[in-house]
Formats: structure tokens, sequence, C-alpha cells
């Protein structure tokens, strides 16, 4: 043992990669006639835009009708959940090369490149042939950022977007976060943006100001997270497998919807692929949140909480089905149907397990059996419930069926 | 810009080459179409079989998406992406 005590940590070094305009990229890699024109993938609304259509005053969620009207011979395009998909995993796959800790999700990936140096080297030379690589095999434009924290390192790609590559450095953070708008820490969304905007805080530096008492009595727990972010520090790790707060799954109706069946056999349908993701994570889930749109009225949601934490079909959507009743009063059709899964207990499996009844266990076997065909023949292997009322009348892939909005991860 | 769906068995002309298939010639019905460019490929699977997808460009400019079916080594065209 060394009496000069502990050996100094070696620096954090994170790598965060964004595919730029995603979908759209994809699109226009695919047809090479679309390179270079405003491109908008989306029904209903905007999922992806091209940088040329954001430069004519479109965004991602901003209404397909609005984007006609702002971008006149903008092309728009429903786009494939399944050819996204597939490019998704070959880049990330690229990526796996550098790091085994990567945490990915539809279109930006984290890598913990910690202790790499002496088998990748300079790592902004690596990053750079990261780019290169993924460009040249798989076809995209990516954006590279380093940080010394996931936060500082997503920072770093967001300022250099699209096809950019910064490393922010331990000593850049004090020149660097003070001048940026604080909404650009993660934490501060569009309530936290604007009880800061009240107090007059428009900058990182701003919130500096503040002693982490205030925060903390203003916001709860988050208040010490922003005021360890404005000042750099950020501790999450780069997990293989995130834990997330909530899985939602919504879509929207190519015509708006007035007979409850629809409505239910499509919640069914979100639900389903939402309790299959959980499960795939070893999670269950104790709160169920179901909302609908409106054509005039506009959104209506409600949560509640189930005694103990589920992770079978059967007994979220049975709650699920509760609230969409309770919703669907008016006499008025919707365009939007959403559910979303939170409040989650990991490693359900185990403690159903020991504690269920034998219908119980028999069905979380079912489940786990329907989970492993689906992963095998795709999710349209097996249909079930009252989503068997869409055979035939909507198209399936591989994937399900196919949505107006593809019911994609959130 | 408009997606036709077609689904249909064709034959194909390829080169097998490093590990990567190429196609060159397409024969649907009575007409040649010759692939001028190869502009995006990808994978996903069927079960246990592999397939890859293409989009190929032809003379025309027309964009057409392929699929190769690697279980029984069928070539299937199962979209064009029509102008206008």
């Amino acid at each position: 043992m060394s009496a000069t005590g502990p050996a100094p940590r070696t620096p954090r070094v994170i790598l965060h990669l964004d595919l730029d305009a995603f979908f759209a990229s994809v699109e226009q890699l695919r047809d090479p006639r679309l390179r270079g024109k405003p491109v908008i993938v989306g029904n209903g609304v905007i999922a992806s835009c091209s940088y040329e259509a954001r430069a004519r005053g479109c965004y991602a969620g901003q209404p397909l009708s609005e984007a006609r009207r702002t971008c006149p011979g903008v092309v728009i395009l429903d786009g494939s959940e399944a050819v996204y998909r597939a490019f998704a995993e070959r880049t990330f796959a690229l990526c796996a090369d550098l790091s085994p800790s990567m945490e990915t999700f539809l279109d930006e990936a984290f890598l913990d490149l910690t202790g790499s140096e002496r088998l990748h080297g300079d790592l902004l030379e690596r990053a750079a042939r990261l780019k290169e690589h993924i460009r040249a095999q798989v076809g995209l434009p990516v954006t590279v950022g380093l940080g010394p924290n996931r936060m500082l390192a997503k920072i770093a790609s967001k300022s250099v977007k699209p096809d950019g590559l910064r490393w922010i450095r331990p000593g850049d953070v004090g020149t660097v976060l003070p001048g940026l708008p604080v909404d650009r820490l993660p934490g501060v969304g569009r309530r936290v943006g604007a009880e800061l905007g009240k107090l007059g805080v428009r900058t990182v530096g701003d919130l500096r100001a503040f002693p982490v008492e205030t925060l903390v009595q203003m916001f709860g727990a988050p208040g010490r997270a922003l005021h360890d972010r404005c000042r750099g520090r950020d501790t999450r790790p780069v997990a293989l497998r995130e834990v997330p707060l909530s899985v939602s799954r919504e879509t929207a109706f190519a015509e708006p919807v007035t007979d409850p069946r629809n409505l239910e056999g499509m919640l069914y349908y979100l639900l389903e692929r939402a309790v299959r993701h959980a499960r795939g994570l070893h999670l269950a889930a104790r709160t169920v949140r179901v909302w609908i749109d409106h054509t005039e009225a506009g959104r209506m949601a409600a949560a509640r909480t189930l005694p103990a934490p589920s992770d079978q079909d059967a007994v979220l959507y049975d709650r699920a089905r509760r609230i969409l009743c309770r919703l669907f009063v008016r006499r008025e059709a919707v365009r939007r149907v959403g559910v979303a899964l939170s409040g989650f207990v990991a490693d359900a499996a185990g403690q159903s397990d020991l504690f269920a009844g034998g219908a119980d266990a028999g069905r979380e076997r079912l489940y786990r059996s329907l989970d492993r065909v689906r992963s095998r023949f795709g999710h349209s292997a097996v249909v079930a419930g009252p989503s068997v009322r869409f055979l035939g009348a909507l198209e399936q892939d591989r994937n399900g069926f196919v949505l107006r909005t593809p019911s994609l991860t959130k | 810009m408009r997606l036709e769906r077609l689904d249909e068995a064709v034959q194909v002309r390829a080169d097998f080459q490093g590990g990567r298939v190429s196609p060159r010639w397409i024969r649907r019905k009575h007409q040649e179409l010759r692939v001028t460019q190869v502009t995006a490929r990808w994978e996903d699977r069927r079960g246990s079989q592999k397939v890859h997808y293409f989009s190929v460009q032809v003379p025309s400019g027309d964009v057409y998406q392929l699929e190769f079916h690697t279980g029984d080594l069928l070539w299937k065209l199962n979209a064009v992406m029509l102008d206008g």
C-alpha cells in the first residue's frame, strides 16, 4: 500500500453523440433528390425537419398545417420507424467500439470514455474519426461533444450542431457556462424556466447568484441539482440501461375518432407497447396516466396510482381504460391519445414470483413468452386484446401497426 | 414526392464483394432498370432471417426500395418514391 495516499482520480470524459435532424437526414440519404431541400418527417406534427426546413422557420412539434404556410414547397414524408431504428442501431454499434459504457436513446448516445486515452490516444482525434467512420459507413452526419460530465458533453454538442465537434474541458467551464441561456441546463423546462424568468434569471450565470437553500425552497430536491449544474457539476453516470422516469406512447389518428371502441383499441395497443418496454427493463409501474386531445377542446389528462406496482398488460389496461372512460365524456372527436407509465419499481419479476398466486404467475409467464415471440418475430406476430379490431384496418409491419405518428419511446 | 407501395418479387443482378451485396440491375416485369447508385443500405430481421434493405436510384431519377431475404435468397421491390 502506498504511504502517499490515494492515487489521483482519473478525470471523467463523457462523449455525447447526436444524429443531426435524424429522420430527415435518413430520408435525404435514401433519396438524393431531397438533398438541399426543406424536408419534414411527421404526420399531424413535425417529428423531425431538415436544417433547410429549420432555416425557413420549421421546428419539431410544429403542426404540419402551419409548417406548410411557413415553408411553401416543403417536402412532407410520413417516415418509417423501422428504418430509423435500423440506422440508429448501426450508428450505435460503431460507437460501441469506443466504450462498453454506453447509454442510447432514439437519436443520441452518451459514452463514458474515462481512462481510455491510453487505448484511444487523443480523444478529440478519436471522436473526429468516429464521426468520419459513421459518415462513411452509415452515411449520416452526427455532432459530437466531449465534456467532464453528461451535461457539459451535451452542451458542447448542442453548441456546434450540425456536423460539429467540440470538447469543453474542466478549465473551460468558468467561461462557457455563465453566458448560456438558463434553459440549456437539464431540469430547466417550461415551468422552472418561467419561475426563474420571474426572478430575472436569464443566463446560467444569473442562476449562480442564488444560494442552494433558496433553490431548494423554490423547487424542492431538484433545486439542489440546479445549484450544482449551474456550476458545471453533474454526477449522473452513463448507464447501459437507464431507469426512466416514465415510459410513454402516443399517436395521432389519421381521422379524428368518435367511436370509443377505436379509442380503447388504440389505448390497449399503446399501453401494451409501453408495458413491454418496461418489462424489458425489468420494471413494474405504479402509476398510469392517460391523455386525449379533442379536436376543439384540447387536451384532457388524468393519472391513477395502483395499490401495488405491476408489469402486466391486463392490470395496467384495466386502470387505463377506467381513466379513459372518465376523460372521454364530451361529444367531440379525439385526434390524439397517449399513455404513460411511471413510479417504476425494479426487478418486479422476482418479487411477484414469490408472492403471486397461480393465476398471476401464469399470466406473468404468458407475457414473458409473448415478449420473446415478439422479440424474435416482430411485434406484429401477436395482436391481442381490443387492438384486434385494427387487424385489416391498419397496415402492419414487423414493428406493429403503422401508425400516423410512430409510437416511439420517449 | 409520393411513395408508391409495390411489394413485387423481382429478379436482381447483384455484386457480392467484401461481405457486401450491391444490386446492379433490376428486372421488373419486362423492364430492365439499371441501378445508378445505391443511396442507402440497412438491415433488419424477420424471425431468424436477416433482411438487407437498399434504396437505389435508376436513370430516370426515381428511387426504389429493394429488399433481399438471406434465408430464401429472394429479392423484393417494395416501394418507389416518385417525383410530384
